[in-house]
């Protein structure tokens, strides 16, 4: 056998090249070397003991299992290929059956309706032009090749770049064949609210979608809500039934999407949970800091309270540090503690005035959360927002939807650098409001304790920053005031762990968020996990979905084991990651002219008169049309270890 | 004007046009296998695969669109090899004996094996004998012939809309082995169009009333129209030695574009059928005999005359039928109209 390392990855993106060994990941996890990994890009091999006919037997035995009987060539092709190799390494092999494995593996690769086909074959024509060799002494000594031990995964671009990872090329393929309602049970397989994620998720996936290389990517958002409307528009009761009893429970403390995630997942694996929410309704942040014309409310709390079923109970109005202590959910039995508290309170600006108390000032946290109450907190006509994220726009639609007239955004950068939703911009252009770029708030004027406007300076960009977006320098001797009847900053959120947990129990940061392993989400205390916005600052929905659900799975591990590490699915997932699935580069074979599906939206000036949702229903045929365009980007890959 | 070479030829298309029907329009034939145009169904097979120049794989003329300066080669010898590879896999795949076969001379893949030159591929050692499902009247599914090229499956869900035939792909590893998928029918569902029938492109799914009958070069095929309703459905009638053997839907003509329903394509017994009037019977003493139709006319317009003259053209009135022609029909009321001078015009309007 020839003993060197190699590499064949990275032919993919025209123009770069194959990327030699020394330039690949090598480690699998910690002080766990990456012998070999084989996937959609070709190979490479870092440790010569691997046994690379074996393991392209058993990459191939993955393909068979992953194709899905529509084309031929993959269906029939990646059958043949694989009861070859596995003759190969019973040791009945024959030379001849190389020449026919080439001849198939470049059928599949050629002619194959998906990435499946399209690229399985991959690594083992590589190795048959590179390694051939290797073949023929495993045919020579007629003797069985030992299994070798491989991690597999399959993956998307989509899927990758998601958070909780859900398998999109699945559910859309079932959308496109019309049955909505297996759709719905994959994106439950790692999404717990799909009619909240197909509302307001910031879509990952969208930005991640290989069809936008042809023409216009898939709008797997508008799907998955698709999937969830129908199901609510046909009446029917998702299935979910909880796993066998457990004589385990667990305390989860805050009742957001982090917590519900982690809820569900306990829940179908059979542990009883109770929720410990301050508020009086389900969604934390969701709820209460997303305006029911984007999400409404009847949607969120129906799919939260879906862990009723799965043994959950929630007990609303408890806040965990006052009514009661981590002592006493220790007393009360709790065996495990998830932690998903958000990140509930809004950012100083270091403004002057912020703090000193001004009627019609008021931050974007507490005015959203008011706003959701059915409260008219701030009146006027004009309005000035501060911010230029997603928090900042709810305000300002808000702000339109109760009466405000004049409703003005300022921002410290230009729309290129602002962090929210273009959708979101968008709408909120088209609703009227006026947006200020490069200009920074200074001081808050204010008579007779209300406010009457604001002092700014206008900024230039500078050098990017840290985050990468151009930094803003402010403009000497630009001041000037905006006149307004009220304020509403929406520049940030913050955590305070430490008004929930005693920091003397549980490791805190100095940004008052927990500090949890990023894989299993478990803190300096064997028995307390944590995750969402509490960990990592303010984030996405799906990222705290995907807290809760990865905490359930080493929850579970420590109720059954006393342990929680992470699993080799874990560790491939981030190699997975560190190689890249979506390709920005790529060239596509030909040019196509289709276009992605816009859900109806209700019109502006319409809109704008109450908190109705905005974005309408995809009826069945404009859903199936859309599913069609998918391109079923799968690729597997399979790591030697 | 968007343009592209095919075959070395520089030939104009629309727009919109996928490869196939860009070829297709300037006579150039590319062989199809699963392509069904009236469900939009294809990219299964591959059979249609083209050389496309810069593309790094072979794409299929039926789901790629034809673009501005594409060099297309539709029989480049890359394209033949790897055709004639997958037709070889296909043959193998599953138990295909044109001898034994209903379908022969009537088979895509039979023509394509021919045209190919596909020579001694067996069957695979390891096949496992599937399913052949006999249960109802009409139709036969014998999934040994069956290629899985989801015709069938989009002639039941995407043409008739009867969701008869669940789409049965799917992860090979979740779906049982041997049977998982295999485009079963559901029973329940089933209205026994023989849409299926009629899309597929091997002998798969039969008429179980033509099965033995004859063979497809023995038969000869009229055009009709069906008598069954006011739609009109085109047929075929499979004739031999002067019997219908099989009907099939007129694949290019409207009304039905090939779409016919249970009773148009299986409900042709009446025409052989022993009780069947062949001539008019008149009725005297209260018994029929036989009588011509130039006797039988002549008795009844003489009677319908001898009615009106004695109770005028109230007292008469005409009914027709919806298995009579829309012509037939038309014809009907003109008479009544006209010959009678009375409105006392219906029709049944069903069947």
């Amino acid at each position: 056998m020839t003993s060197q390392t190699f590499s064949t990855w990275g032919r993919w993106v025209p123009g770069r090249g194959q990327v030699p060994p020394d330039k690949l990941p090598s480690e699998f996890s910690q002080g766990q070397p990456l012998k070999a990994f084989m996937g959609w890009d070709g190979l490479f091999v870092h440790d010569t003991t691997v046994n690379l006919v074996d393991m392209a037997r058993a990459y191939m035995e993955q393909a068979r299992k992953e194709s899905c009987g529509q084309c031929f060539p993959c269906r029939l092709g990646t059958e043949d290929m694989s009861a070859i190799l596995e003759n190969i390494c019973a040791g009945k092999g024959a030379p001849a059956d190389l020449d026919r494995l080439e001849s198939l593996a470049r059928l599949v690769t050629d002619t194959a309706r998906c990435d499946i086909g399209q690229t399985a074959p991959r690594p083992l024509l590589d190795l048959l032009e590179h390694r051939r060799e290797d073949f023929l002494n495993v045919i020579k000594s007629k003797t069985p090749v030992p299994a070798g031990h491989y991690v597999t995964k399959v993956t998307a671009p989509c899927t990758n770049a998601c958070p909780s990872h859900l398998n999109i090329p699945d559910y859309v393929e079932k959308i496109r064949i019309g049955r909505w309602d297996q759709a719905l049970s994959t994106i439950r397989n790692d999404c717990c609210l799909p009619g909240v994620i197909g509302r307001v998720c910031v879509r990952p996936c969208e930005f991640n979608c290989r069809r936008q290389r042809l023409d216009s990517g898939i709008a797997i958002r508008a799907l998955k809500r698709y999937a969830a409307d129908m199901e609510l528009e046909t009446g029917q009761e998702p299935s979910l039934q909880p796993g066998p009893a457990k004589d385990k429970k667990v305390a989860i403390i805050g009742a957001g999407p982090a917590g519900v995630s982690c809820a569900y997942y306990l829940g179908l694996k059979g542990y009883k949970s109770t929720i410990f929410e301050v508020m009086n309704e389900p969604g934390g942040m969701a709820a209460v800091g997303i305006p029911d014309y984007r999400l409404p409310r009847e949607v969120l709390r129906g799919e939260a309270n879906q862990v009723k079923k799965l043994g959950c109970e929630i007990r609303y109005g408890v806040n965990v540090g006052v009514d009661i202590t981590l002592d006493d959910l220790n007393v009360q039995g709790y065996n495990a503690i998830f932690v998903g508290v958000g990140a509930p309170e809004a950012s100083k600006m270091r403004c002057e005035g912020e703090d000193a108390g001004y009627q019609c000032f008021m931050t974007g946290v507490e005015f959203l959360r008011r706003v959701a109450d059915g409260e008219q907190p701030i009146e006027g006509k004009k309005l000035l927002v501060i911010g230029g994220g997603n928090v900042a726009m709810d305000c300002v639609r808000s702000g339109l939807r109760l009466g405000f007239t004049d409703v003005n955004l300022i921002y410290r950068r230009t729309r290129a650098e602002m962090p929210a939703d273009p959708v979101e911009i968008t709408e909120a252009l088209e609703e009227g409001v006026e947006f200020h770029y490069l200009v920074a708030p200074l001081k808050i004027i204010a008579e007779n304790g209300k406010v009457t406007g604001l002092e700014c300076q206008r900024m230039e960009l500078g050098e990017p920053d840290a985050s990468g977006r151009r930094r803003p320098v402010v403009v000497d001797g630009s001041n000037f005031i905006i006149e307004c009847d009220a304020i509403v900053p929406a520049i940030g959120q913050i955590c305070v762990v430490d008004c929930v947990l005693p920091p003397e129990e549980v490791e805190i940061t100095k940004w008052k968020t927990m500090v949890a392993d990023d894989i299993t989400r478990r803190t300096n205390q064997p028995y307390i996990f944590s995750g969402g916005d509490c960990v990592t600052g303010p984030a996405t929905l799906i990222a705290a979905l995907a807290a809760g659900k990865n905490a359930a799975r080493f929850i579970e591990q420590f109720l059954t084991s006393g342990q929680s590490a992470p699993e080799e699915s874990d560790y491939m997932e981030k190699l997975i990651a560190q190689l890249g699935v979506f390709y920005f580069k790529e060239k596509m074979p030909y040019a196509d002219s289709t276009k992605k599906l816009h859900p109806p939206v209700m019109e502006p000036e319409e809109r704008i008169k109450s908190f109705d949702e905005v974005e309408g229903k995809v009826n069945s045929a404009s859903a199936t049309q859309e599913a069609s365009r998918c391109l079923r980007c799968y690729r597997i890959a399979m790591a030697a270890v | 004007m968007n343009t592209l070479t095919l075959n070395g030829k520089n030939i104009s298309f629309e727009p919109g046009q996928s490869i196939l029907e860009a070829a297709r329009t300037h006579g150039v034939v590319i062989p199809t296998l699963c392509h069904l145009q009236a469900a939009d169904h294809k990219g299964v097979c591959r059979i249609c695969v083209v050389e496309v120049q810069g593309a790094d794989r072979l794409l299929p003329a039926c789901a790629t669109p034809a673009g501005d300066g594409m060099v297309v080669e539709t029989h480049s010898s890359k394209v033949v090899q790897e055709r004639k590879m997958l037709l070889e896999l296909l043959v193998a795949s599953g138990d295909h004996n044109c001898l034994f076969c209903e379908s022969n001379g009537d088979c895509k893949l039979q023509s394509l094996v021919y045209e190919y030159g596909i020579k001694n591929v067996a069957r695979k050692s390891d096949y496992v004998p599937r399913p052949i499902d006999d249960v109802t009247p009409m139709i036969q599914r014998d999934f040994n012939k069956c290629v899985l090229c989801g015709r069938c499956v989009a002639a039941c869900n995407d043409v008739q809309v009867n969701n008869a035939i669940p789409y049965p792909f799917g992860r090979r590893e979740d779906k049982p082995p041997v049977t998982g998928w295999l485009p079963v029918a559901d029973y329940d569902r089933c209205v026994h169009c023989g849409e299926c029938v009629q899309a597929c492109p091997v002998g798969a799914l039969l008429e179980k009333k033509a099965l033995g009958k004859a063979m497809t070069w023995q038969t000869q095929k009229v055009r009709t129209t069906c008598p069954y309703c006011g739609v009109g459905c085109q047929l075929w009638l499979h004739v031999k030695d002067n019997q219908v053997v099989k009907v099939t839907g007129v694949e290019d003509a409207l009304p039905n574009r090939g779409r016919l329903c249970v009773k148009g394509r299986f409900g042709y017994d009446f025409i052989n059928a022993p009780d069947r009037l062949t001539t008019p019977l008149i009725k005297e003493n209260g018994t029929f005999r036989e009588a011509s139709w130039d006797e039988a006319l002549d008795l009844v317009a003489a009677r319908f005359s001898e009615l009106k003259a004695a109770h005028g053209p109230q007292s008469l009135a005409g009914f027709t039928s919806a298995r009579a022609t829309n012509e037939e029909n038309y014809l009907m009321q003109k008479l009544v109209r006209t010959g009678f001078g009375t409105n006392n015009i219906d029709h049944c309007a069903r069947l």
